[in-house]
């Protein structure tokens, strides 16, 4: 075991799948993998043969699910005859390696930590988040509906990850982010070798090409400009919301959105399951109370709540807006309410 | 592989109904206690905040503190009839379990309440964390409060709430209670009309005087418009809202209110905190 290895390496890429190998034996390893289908997807990876790892392509889910589940047990409860009523939290974890990671979809975990790590932790996912190991994979190809640069989420970061590669062509240069990270690359050390001067003026030259090949000019900070200043009429909303179909895809999709909704789930009439569940706030349920009063009206002020949310209030509470320009919400909307539309419909005023 | 959560803010304890006391067709107070006698001792609380309850098979629901901690040993909710999980608590009987989880929100301002006089503005159900807060007041005569002058708004005589308290409120020193109704019925003596028509009467010192509101949004939509008029200083008028709440800590996202959460920045509020979100139900 090298001692002495620095925060900047490289890895070769015919070391990478033998990498990866050594590391299932260890971890439990979740990577984009093409499915039967040629759908790419985040999986769990049991071993990895006959898997076929794909990291050319946008994965068409980020890996919120894995530190946020879809549907989560919270606890089990049970009444008992005598007037008891008692409650067994579940929680699963398991340290786990996430490789493959883009910036976006990173930079969204960051956020999740600032939702669900407030000064109330949410125990669930404080869990999970405490057992991943995130190894991100900058993007020297933005792909086509990607808006990083705008949303500053990538397509290099600066902090966040335990460690980034970056794709140098025949080697990945990979930089330890985080402690967990600097311990990877400690623990397999013999898969890594210091990298060169050379190397990371390559590594710089590939973010800086990366720039360049944005396929959109999505000006986000504009539009949250032209919010603050109230300067966005009422007519935007309703046109939005004439094509919006209350799927909630939106939601579900976006990396950054984490509302949910808790219900019980009885399995008996003495015992039953409290659960959360994905929730999305352009349904109308979402701010509804019992006897009816419902503070948003759901048809325009739903939509306009939602993209306030990402593109003006996020950027009040926390600095920066919550979208990471991911781009998947474009592909997801049948209707075309996504926040690209959005921020050109903004913008696009006089 | 399974954990043990420390610290694990959505499991609720448990708690037993020890009295319940109608208040009227659609609103019961529950007193209850902890099961766990040292947690029970331990327990403390600030008026205006507010009480995850959960149901067996129901789910939860937030419930404010109607009681005031300077009266320990009990905790008392005041609900209203409204939907599933209220509607099977109203079925519960004496010794029931239910399980709370809290306390959650920002409270009243307690500390500003003082040396000044109150005026205290309810609608319906709203008189019940106005309950906390005028006991808590009244409890205590080292706050120096001035003048104290609760107005009730209930829709008719028969839904008239807590009239074991503006009994024993009128009976207090520098305290008036002055009651009406939307509708009125043949026994009935007393004003009639909103409680907006109330404030006509007031004859506070407003310079000197806080408000503190609580009832249905439109209510409160009118009467923060009339204090204003009056000469009440934004920030001066204080109210607590009611938001579809899931979590009570900040993050299932539901009671959003802008960038603030109802359930952290508030429940609490006060009218200065309002004007500046865009809470399109409270623009004129």
């Amino acid at each position: 075991m090298n001692n002495t290895m620095s925060d900047k390496n490289i890895l070769q890429k015919d070391h990478l799948v033998p990498l990866l190998r050594r590391l299932n034996k260890d971890y439990r390893m979740v990577l984009p993998v093409r499915n039967s289908s040629g759908d790419t997807l985040f999986a769990e990876v049991e071993t990895l043969d006959g898997c076929r790892i794909d990291l050319d392509s946008q994965t068409l889910a980020s890996a919120k699910h894995y530190l946020f589940p879809q549907l989560e047990t919270l606890f089990k409860y049970r009444i008992s005859a005598d007037g008891g009523y008692s409650f067994e939290p579940v929680c699963e974890a398991e340290p786990t390696i996430f490789f493959g990671l883009r910036s976006c979809d990173l930079a969204a975990i960051l956020y999740m930590d600032v939702i669900f790590l407030q000064k109330t932790k949410d125990p669930y996912y404080l869990q999970k988040r405490q057992n991943a190991i995130l190894i991100s994979l900058g993007c020297t190809e933005p792909f086509a509906n990607c808006f990083c640069n705008a949303t500053r989420s990538g397509p290099f970061l600066e902090y966040g990850f335990d460690l980034q590669f970056t794709d140098l062509g025949d080697r990945y240069f990979v930089e330890t982010g985080r402690v967990s990270g600097g311990e990877i690359v400690r623990r397999y050390s013999h898969y890594f070798t210091p990298a060169s001067e050379k190397d990371s003026k390559d590594q710089y030259q590939a973010s800086l090409e990366a720039r360049g090949r944005f396929k959109r000019q999505v000006h986000v900070d504009q539009a949250t400009k032209r919010l603050q200043a109230e300067d966005v009429p009422e007519s935007i909303w309703t046109e939005l919301s004439l094509r919006c179909q209350d799927c909630g895809g939106c939601a579900y999709i976006c990396p950054t959105c984490t509302c949910f909704t808790i219900r019980d789930q009885p399995c008996s009439a003495q015992e039953g399951e409290r659960l959360r569940a994905w929730d999305a706030c352009t349904f109308a349920g979402f701010t509804r109370m019992a006897g009816g009063h419902n503070p948003v009206q759901h048809r325009t002020q739903a939509i306009r709540k939602r993209f306030l949310h990402k593109l003006l209030h996020d950027v009040e509470k926390h600095g920066r807006s919550s979208c990471v320009g991911c781009g998947r919400c474009v592909d997801m909307c049948f209707g075309g309410v996504d926040i690209v539309r959005c921020v050109a419909m903004i913008n696009e005023l006089q | 592989m399974p954990y043990r959560l420390e610290n694990n803010s959505y499991l609720p304890i448990a708690a037993t109904i020890e009295k319940i006391l109608v208040e009227n067709s659609q609103i019961k107070t529950f007193v209850l206690s902890f099961n766990n006698r040292e947690f029970n001792e331990s327990f403390s609380y600030l008026p205006g905040q507010f009480m995850m309850v959960s149901i067996p098979h129901c789910g939860e629901a937030p419930i404010s503190f109607s009681s005031t901690p300077t009266r320990p040993g009990t905790i008392h909710l005041s609900v209203r009839r409204a939907g599933v999980l209220t509607d099977a608590m109203h079925e519960l009987d004496e010794g029931a379990v239910i399980g709370l989880r809290g306390p959650f929100g920002r409270p009243f301002p307690v500390d500003q309440l003082q040396n000044r006089n109150l005026l205290f503005v309810a609608g319906g159900i709203g008189l019940a964390p106005l309950r906390s807060v005028i006991n808590y007041c009244l409890d205590q005569e080292e706050g120096g409060y001035g003048q104290k002058l609760i107005l009730y708004g209930s829709r008719t005589p028969d839904d008239i709430a807590f009239a074991e308290d503006l009994r024993a409120w009128q009976q207090v020193d520098d305290c008036r209670c002055m009651l009406t109704v939307d509708q009125g019925s043949p026994d009935w003596q007393g004003n009639v009309g909103l409680v907006t028509t109330l404030l006509d009467a007031v004859d506070l010192d407003i310079r000197r005087s806080m408000a503190l509101v609580c009832g249905p949004p439109l209510m409160i939509r009118f009467v923060l418009a009339k204090l204003s008029h009056l000469g009440f200083k934004e920030k001066n008028i204080i109210t607590t809202l009611e938001r579809h709440m899931k979590c009570g800590f900040g993050v299932c996202g539901h009671c959003y209110m802008d960038d603030k959460l109802v359930c952290v920045d508030g429940p609490v509020f006060s009218h200065a905190d309002l004007i500046e979100l865009d809470v399109l139900e409270l623009r004129p």
